[in-house]
């Protein structure tokens, strides 16, 4: 029979460094850097089945030529040849772009004056805060029935009825080439704003009072206090939030799917709406998973840049 | 903010890159897998049979019905391993490459070409199969490839017809349709007339599933399409051939552009609706017409415009032609499947009495539509209902099956639908639209080889 030695417990901040702290008890430096990852390890294993994994696959799957029961044929990169080539691709890529500027750009304006609005402690303000923030929290799906019931294009459809008062419409919407995309982001924007209004809340918050009140002893209007104080002191949440959400709107597909399917015409068709259309319509799983990768690219590149950027800015 | 040290953006960023050289040199370095063929295996002749069915709500209880018949007269068992219809066809891709997949797959017939291409399904022996004879050669021939052939066993059929309010025809002092002029004429007067006596101008003409998703647009033209007397395609010595630039197959899509875009008497959000939305169109008066297979009876019937429509054959074309779309429910054999008592449980599922089981057991799920068999009568089965006499008389004299023989139908279907799509809502040229279609169409049937 051996005896066991209980091992003299160990400072957390020693454990995370992996560095022996002087005159500590010496365990041995691979069971001490051992303990954080065994905590980990659940976690790792998860992101790793779940998100690595099936990511290293898909780019995989990229070269071939995809049977699932007669086995992949290898094409090489004939799948990216035609992602280059497709005109369809690439009016699905104009329509991302599109969609992710103009609807995280139109929900960090609303959400900005959102904002400004509704700042402060109190709870007459905290209400109507938590109204304006009901949209976020409703689910796509369902946000999007809602939107096309209310834009119905018919002189009868809720908001057509009201333009139609004001002597304007009936407007299409969703139902034509030329609106289509367009009533997308406006869904996005009313979906959006709000949790960019809550970001503003807490960046607003934070300036520091003081230069509010040197302003005033200065003799500054209302506007030139926004102009001058509020915004200059928000500038690199905006930037971030920006760039962080069109990055992020680049892989729009639930609001696309749901509202217009991508049409009409493929007026709305975004990259990934593009992609799943290529593997569950046309069963081209090579393809799709190519579309993918160069998409994952894309954002990794985009991604390096911001951090580069953020770098470079100290922010 | 988190901030970020020169060292982590720039190791995250050499990590993405390495693992990205990594996968590809994984990828190049793969050997393309060998392709097996199809096998089935015979082997063990006991077990339980294992159906997968693309159908919900109370289809399944219908299907369970003709199976429990089919236990009791063999003693197989069967079990109904899936019944889905979202994303069933993905949820089959799965079971393919896990090579996990069920015996049998009752589906669309659109899907024949796609599974053959799979290598997941074997083929018919129709001169072994008992009771090949009593089934409709329409319904075989929908099943047959280009090369003779039988890759399904047809199980249901049906065929598009056309719904129109009794109520607004009988208020406006119009006749049913039975041409092409008299569909537009009562399209309008649906659209201007105010059928339903409420003041407002809230009512129109043809209710049309013109979405894109599914294929629908196209799926939607195909009756027009016949009915001018055009095709999608033309076959010939293994080979199609695209005919969608034909004056048949322009004029009928003229004749849907004058509705979409000049008479204005679709549902006005018909571009961008499936065929739910459709329904809904239909069933609360916003349309009084719509284009569809039988099983809206049951649907239709279901709701507030029970009573008040009437079924007429789908109007025939400028010169007279009746056409019409014809599709089906086919029952395929998987690859490494029980054969010999999958066949037996096809050939049981074609005789009179499972198909009337399919027409009647459940009457919310008439997962037989019209009966494929050719000795069941489907107006006597269904109590002498004249709508169901119909649909079997549209299907027999003017149904057209699509090329599901096609290696991927779906694909061609869904090209169609977006160019379609795109014309309707440009409300453009129909010529320059139709012959861009069709060497669309050309350039995906040389990619799938039979061009």
């Amino acid at each position: 029979m051996t005896t066991e030695t209980t091992p003299t417990p160990v400072a957390a901040d020693s454990v995370l460094s992996g560095r022996h702290r002087p005159g500590g008890p010496a365990v041995k430096p691979f069971r001490r850097r051992l303990g954080p990852w065994l905590y980990l390890a659940p976690l790792l294993l998860f992101i790793g089945v779940f998100k690595v994994w099936p990511t290293v696959w898909g780019v995989y799957l990229s070269f071939f030529h995809v049977r699932p029961y007669l086995g992949n044929e290898y094409v090489g990169t004939a799948n990216y040849a035609k992602l280059f080539s497709d005109p369809d691709l690439r009016s699905a890529v104009v329509h991302t772009l599109f969609d992710a500027v103009f609807a995280v750009s139109g929900s960090i304006f609303v959400g900005f004056w959102l904002a400004v609005l509704l700042q402060g402690p109190a709870r007459h303000v905290r209400i109507l805060r938590t109204a304006v923030f009901l949209p976020t929290v409703i689910a796509m799906v369902a946000a999007a029935e809602l939107w096309t019931t209310l834009l119905y294009p018919s002189p009868y459809g809720s908001v057509n009825s009201l333009l139609g008062k004001a002597g304007i419409g009936p407007e299409p919407f969703f139902n034509s080439p030329h609106s289509a995309l367009a009533s997308v982001i406006l869904m996005q924007i009313w979906k959006n704003a709000p949790y960019d209004m809550v970001i503003f809340v807490a960046g607003l918050a934070s300036i520091d009072r003081e230069m509010y009140e040197a302003c005033q002893l200065d003799g500054a209007t209302r506007w030139q206090r926004l102009r001058f104080v509020t915004l200059p002191s928000l500038r690199p949440i905006t930037t971030i939030v920006l760039v962080l959400g069109i990055i992020r709107g680049l892989r729009v597909f639930t609001e696309i799917w749901v509202s217009t399917n991508g049409g009409p015409a493929g007026s709305s068709e975004s990259v990934v709406t593009f992609l799943y259309r290529q593997f569950s319509q046309n069963n081209d799983t090579g393809y799709a998973a190519a579309i993918g990768t160069a998409l994952l690219v894309v954002t990794m590149v985009l991604t390096c840049l911001m951090l580069l950027w953020r770098r470079r800015k100290d922010i | 903010m988190r901030s970020v040290t020169p060292r982590t953006a720039r190791s995250l960023c050499a990590a993405a890159v390495a693992a990205g050289v990594a996968i590809t040199g994984a990828a190049c370095g793969g050997s393309s897998s060998s392709s097996g063929a199809a096998t089935s295996k015979n082997a063990a002749a006991t077990g339980t049979l294992n159906v997968w069915i693309r159908g919900s709500g109370d289809s399944p209880k219908a299907y369970q019905k003709i199976f429990d018949a089919f236990t009791a007269q063999t003693g197989i068992k069967v079990t109904i391993g899936k019944a889905t219809l979202t994303d069933f066809e993905t949820a089959l891709t799965a079971a393919a490459s896990a090579h996990q997949l069920p015996d049998m797959v009752l589906d669309d017939a659109a899907q024949m070409g796609n599974f053959v291409s799979q290598g997941i399904v074997l083929p018919i022996d129709k001169s072994k199969f008992t009771g090949a004879d009593q089934l409709t050669d329409q319904a075989w021939s929908s099943a047959t490839d280009l090369k003779g052939k039988v890759d399904a066993v047809p199980f249901s059929a049906q065929a598009n017809v056309l719904l129109v309010r009794k109520d607004w025809l009988d208020k406006l002092g119009l006749q049913p349709p039975k041409t092409w002029a008299d569909l537009a004429k009562v399209a309008q007067a649906f659209t201007t007339q105010d059928p339903d006596g409420d003041g407002k101008p809230d009512t129109y003409g043809l209710a049309v599933p013109g979405s894109t998703s599914r294929g629908y647009t196209s799926w939607f033209w195909s009756t027009f399409l016949y009915s001018a007397g055009g095709d999608f395609l033309k076959p010939a010595d293994g080979k199609f051939t695209a005919t969608l630039n034909s004056p048949q197959a322009v004029s009928s899509a003229q004749f849907l552009e004058d509705q979409v875009c000049k008479n204005k008497d679709v549902q006005p959000s018909a571009l961008g609706d499936d065929t739910t939305a459709t329904n809904k169109a239909f069933q609360t008066g916003v349309a009084g017409m719509y284009l569809t297979g039988p099983y809206a009876y049951a649907t239709m019937d279901a709701t507030a415009v029970k009573g008040k429509y009437i079924v007429v054959a789908p109007p025939a074309g400028p010169d007279g032609t009746a056409g019409t779309l014809a599709e089906g429910t086919d029952i395929f054999t998987m690859a490494d499947s029980k054969q010999d008592e999958v066949t037996k449980l096809e050939e049981f599922m074609v005789t009179p009495a499972a198909q009337k089981l399919g027409m009647t057991a459940v009457p919310s799920a008439t997962v037989v539509r019209l009966p494929v068999n050719k000795t069941v009568d489907p107006a006597e089965v269904h109590g002498d209902d004249p709508r169901w006499q119909l649909a079997q008389q549209v299907y027999s004299t003017s149904g057209h099956y699509e090329y599901d023989n096609a290696p991927n139908w779906t694909q061609l279907r869904q090209k169609m639908s977006d160019d379609l799509n795109k014309l309707l809502s440009s409300c453009g040229a129909v010529q320059g639209a139709l012959s861009s279609m069709n060497s669309d169409v050309s350039t995906l049937l040389k990619q799938q080889g039979v061009g």
